[in-house]
């Protein structure tokens, strides 16, 4: 943390809670880690990050809850697989990144001030509703939502004029079909 | 020598050029590639972030659809999520009968997913590439740039050295150009961050960019839409923020190798880049 005070540290049940449920949800398996912390030099974004890789999953690892699933971290993260991947003790960090936002996101104690979950959710109804992804569609869409109509407005007429952002929308048939696909996703496949 | 096609989004949209000197390769080595019949979107990291079951079904309901035969993909990020799908139904029977029920039928996990650069370096073999060169790249100084996607997690795709992947540098080599050696070949650029938060892109897409030119490239080659795209359309950007000049033309590796092959600038979309390689390849003689 940076500046002030950092906040008390509250221990629940080691290797219970939040590594279980990570374990369940992405398979996995942050008590493996040993703090080497190689998963941070590799990091493209720990520098900027409230936590590191390691961190967190010594955090998860002492079920830290509400902190964990509240780091800014969560949603800086781009998922490129190099902790993953260089990790000596296979622990799939990235998949245990994915698994705390679904965590985090279903308990509603994501950190307020990122843009990812917002473009996630648009991303998904796209998907959900038309089968592909239209990208002007989808970046106009995330701007209103997110109010920021004027960033990157000049890049528009750039990208129009270099044949990189096609008018027409994709639609592939199926919409009722993959309407209930999502709906038993979210209900984990049981039947 | 047929394959189906799997596209996804982006080479219908902004790596509409990407799409085209795909096509303008393949065809000047004969490969078929029928596109694969209502394919529907891979679920990218979006999806994934978000539901892990879902992010398997949405590749396994395309897949399935491919009837077993070989799907070929372009796109770093389909690549990548058809092939943790594969990975995780192929070897979790428990997941697989979960996916059966979510997608309203079964899939092995199977269906062979091969990338471009797979394909022409194994399948079709560098000789055969090499034997198609019209016009080689001689003194194009190339920093291949992979990505993150294509080789990691390595037991997932099992493309090619996670740190040192060399198939784009065969490739362009057996094409007459000179690849570099250089350490990012597989940094991040920031990926979808160049929508939700920009600067993110700016900063890693000028890491990037500094090391292909500390390593003397006259331009980057990559087989991404994102990646083409955050250091192509943002690098003016990143050279106004951190005080630099590149100039480095951002090509899909296909626009290159397709030039090699004699294709026209038209058919390889070369316009559609935002740094112009024009002067750069006039400077070296190529595609003349």
């Amino acid at each position: 943390m940076t500046g002030g005070m950092a906040p008390p540290i509250e221990i629940g049940s080691i290797g219970g809670g939040l590594a279980v449920e990570v374990n369940q949800r992405s398979g996995a398996s942050p008590m493996s880690c040993y703090q080497c912390a190689k998963c941070s030099s590799g990091c493209p974004v720990a520098a900027g990050g409230d936590f590191q890789p390691h961190q967190l999953v010594r955090m998860v690892q002492t079920d830290q809850r509400q902190a964990v699933l509240s780091s800014r971290f969560l949603w800086q993260c781009t998922s490129c697989q190099t902790c993953t991947t260089r990790c000596p003790q296979q622990v799939d960090i990235a998949g245990m990144i994915d698994a705390l936002r679904g965590i985090s996101l279903a308990a509603g104690s994501q950190e307020p001030h990122s843009a990812v979950p917002v473009f996630n959710e648009i991303f998904l109804d796209a998907v959900r509703e038309r089968g592909r992804v239209f990208e002007l569609g989808l970046m106009l869409h995330f701007k209103l939502r997110t109010k920021r109509l004027l960033e990157d407005a000049g890049k528009a007429p750039t990208m129009l004029l270099k044949g990189k952002l096609p008018l027409s929308a994709p639609r592939v048939d199926g919409k009722d079909e993959r309407e209930a696909m999502f709906h038993r996703a979210a209900e984990g496949g049981a039947q | 020598m047929s394959y189906t096609f799997f596209p996804g989004c982006s080479l219908d949209g902004a790596a509409k050029d990407y799409h085209r000197s795909t096509l303008a390769v393949a065809a000047k080595l004969g490969i078929e590639m029928p596109e694969l019949k209502d394919w529907i979107c891979c679920g990218s990291t979006a999806v994934h972030s978000t539901d892990p079951l879902l992010a398997d079904a949405l590749p396994a309901k395309s897949l399935s659809a491919a009837g077993g035969s070989t799907v070929a993909v372009a796109c770093a990020a389909c690549y990548s999520r058809l092939k943790a799908a594969n990975h995780h139904i192929a070897g979790d029977p428990g997941l697989r009968a979960r996916v059966a029920h979510v997608v309203g039928r079964d899939y092995d996990g199977r269906t062979p997913v091969l990338h471009l650069l797979e394909i022409l370096c194994r399948e079709i073999g560098l000789a055969r590439v090499a034997a198609a060169i019209r016009r080689p790249l001689h003194g194009l100084k190339v920093a291949c740039y992979y990505g993150c996607l294509l080789t990691r997690p390595p037991e997932v795709t099992n493309f090619d050295d996670p740190e040192n992947p060399m198939l784009m540098d065969q490739l362009l080599e057996a094409a007459g150009a000179t690849p570099l050696a250089w350490p990012h070949k597989t940094e991040c650029c920031g990926a979808s961050f160049s929508i939700t938060d920009s600067s993110v892109v700016l900063e890693l897409g000028n890491r990037i960019l500094a090391m292909a030119q500390a390593a003397g490239a006259d331009c980057v080659a990559t087989a991404c839409p994102l990646c083409q795209l955050n250091l192509d359309m943002r690098q003016k950007d990143m050279e106004r923020k951190f005080g630099c000049r590149y100039n480095l033309p951002v090509f899909y590796f296909t626009q290159l190798l397709g030039l090699a092959m004699g294709c026209r600038p038209d058919e390889l979309s070369l316009d559609s880049l935002i740094v112009g390689p024009k002067a750069l390849l006039e400077a070296k003689g190529i595609g003349r």
